[in-house]
């Protein structure tokens, strides 16, 4: 007589035994969780990236912040960049102008898909 | 023997076996994630209740499982049982929680006491199923895993073993006394 033999009772009752039924809910919380789980608001890359960026102007700041005459030294610097760049000059800003109007008003031409098929 | 009763797919059942829809859900088919929890809550959800013998925590750990299940799938072994696998995953959880328990409660025993399992209450109850479940639930943990286990596998024990990461022999042991216990418990 073998073990399986003394509890064939046993085992008949546990065969027979239903599974008990989850709750209703059970089901949505878990595809909820799981396939259809909303996007998040914000990545953990987007939130690292933001972090180190505010985290480096912090240090920048505080860098500026720290060494003597800080803003005197930036304003001697600005002022000696535009000078350098011929930013004083009235012909300088005026090109400028006109390069810049131009990049602009390129950017705003658009050219039919339809013309470009026509003219192959 | 008793069957693998929530393994296997009743007769009406789509004919699609657990690989294809793993590997359907891995290519982003939210319905065949949909099919394998429709196959396998119930089962999840009876380890975790018969492990933990609380409802709420037991929902808790079956929604956890099929998370892990969900987020671990490409790691899922071809030709693995899925059973195998997510009650592996689901087991675990429970002992962690089951651990957790203990940890707070400062108990002995790593699980919560069932007043309504004891053999006086036993004898009241008429009904079968519902003294054999009473029975199952008066168990120490590991014989009410063991057992439980063994309604939703079948004699599977290797199977057993492998959720339990116990050894084969020790799994038999278990299951052996289990059965003794149960017996007792239900003897008039």
């Amino acid at each position: 007589m073998t073990h399986d033999d003394d509890f064939a009772d046993l085992d008949r009752m546990l065969a027979a035994l239903p599974l008990e039924e989850p709750p209703a809910a059970l089901r949505s919380r878990i595809l909820t969780s799981t396939v259809y789980r909303p996007a998040p608001a914000v990545h953990a890359w987007e939130f690292w990236l933001v972090g180190t960026v505010l985290a480096l102007a912090a240090w920048l700041l505080w860098l500026v912040a720290t060494v003597p005459h800080a803003g005197e030294r930036f304003a001697d610097l600005t002022a000696r960049l535009v000078e350098q760049g011929g930013l004083t000059s009235l012909t300088t800003l005026l090109w400028l102008a006109v390069g810049i109007s131009t990049a602009w008003w390129i950017s705003q031409l658009s050219f039919p898909t339809a013309r470009r098929v026509r003219s192959r | 023997m008793p069957a693998a009763l929530a393994v296997e797919p009743p007769v009406a059942a789509p004919v699609v076996d657990d690989q294809a829809l793993i590997a359907a859900v891995l290519a982003g088919s939210s319905q065949a994630f949909e099919e394998i929890v429709t196959r396998y809550q119930r089962a999840v959800y009876n380890l975790a209740v018969r492990t933990l013998r609380d409802s709420n925590e037991a929902q808790d750990a079956t929604q956890e499982a099929f998370f892990k299940a969900y987020r671990a799938l490409h790691t899922f072994r071809p030709g693995a049982k899925f059973s195998t696998w997510i009650f592996t995953i689901c087991y675990r959880l429970c002992c962690d929680k089951l651990s957790k328990r203990k940890r707070i409660s400062g108990d002995e025993l790593p699980d919560r006491a069932d007043p309504s399992a004891g053999p006086e209450m036993l004898a009241e109850r008429s009904d079968e199923a519902v003294r054999l479940r009473a029975a199952i639930d008066a168990l120490p943990e590991k014989y009410r895993t063991v057992v439980t286990l063994y309604h939703l596998q079948g004699k599977q024990y290797d199977e057993i073993a492998t959720v339990l990461n116990l050894p084969l022999g020790t799994v038999k042991t278990h299951l052996f006394r289990a059965k003794e216990q149960l017996r007792k418990a239900l003897s008039p």
